[in-house]
């Protein structure tokens, strides 16, 4: 059993677990540290606004890569996101995880949406979500 | 790139992104409600209302964006429901 551990922080209004991640985007030759909210109401792991401009990548750009296009609804505004293949994720511990990773690139973008770590990744990696905000104390655990 | 500076670097970024939710009412306190700020070594590097022009005087002070932890200061009392 491997854990990982999430950092809680009070986080616009409300403790918040969150991951510290790097992000391996292929078909891009890009790679980013990525700080995601853990949200087990999110059912994708979405890359916000702030960090896809910190890569310097544009809408365009994205709308341009191979993936397929998906409607989405978060916070209740509609958007579109483009799915890409080929994006890795790796942790600190040297935990790495080949997953399809949503960028918004359409409709009521959020500029200041964060990124989030959804319930795919939870599934993909078959991990359990443990959060205690009271003792601000939050991992995963990942069957190995 | 290196896995050995990989990991400094998300460390690094880990780093400045703990400083920056532990003195988020600090940097409101001194102004930095409604802008974007930028966090290296755990100090505001730049800030600005405009993101792309943050972005811009990172790469001005020499710093690579893709590495520098950068977040909006919301008000107080704001709530974020994802």
């Amino acid at each position: 059993m491997r854990r990982i551990p999430l950092q809680v922080y009070d986080f616009v209004g409300s403790l918040r677990a969150m991951a510290h991640f790097w992000l391996k985007i292929e078909e891009l030759s890009k790679s980013i540290p990525i700080r995601a909210i853990v949200d087990t109401g999110s059912p994708i792991t979405l890359i916000g606004p702030l960090d896809t401009g910190r890569m310097r990548i544009s809408t365009l750009s994205l709308r341009n890569l191979e993936g397929r296009n998906k409607p989405v609804n978060i916070g209740g505004g509609e958007m579109t996101t483009r799915i890409l293949e080929g994006t890795k994720f790796k942790f600190g511990d040297g935990f790495e995880v080949d997953m399809p990773v949503d960028f918004p690139i359409d409709g009521a973008r959020n500029p200041l949406q964060p990124s989030l770590l959804g319930v795919d990744f939870l599934l993909k990696t078959n991990a359990t979500l443990v959060f205690n905000p009271d003792k601000k104390d939050a991992y995963l655990e990942i069957e190995d | 790139m290196e896995q050995a500076q990989e990991l400094s670097l998300l460390k690094d970024f880990e780093r400045d992104s703990r400083w920056f939710h532990e003195n988020i009412n600090k940097l409101r306190e001194k102004g930095f409600t409604g802008k974007f700020v930028a966090i290296k070594n755990s100090k505001p590097l730049t800030s600005g209302e405009n993101f792309e022009i943050v972005i811009k005087n990172i790469e001005k002070k020499g710093k690579n964006p893709s590495f520098v932890f950068i977040e909006f200061v919301h008000p107080e009392g704001y709530t974020l429901i994802l």
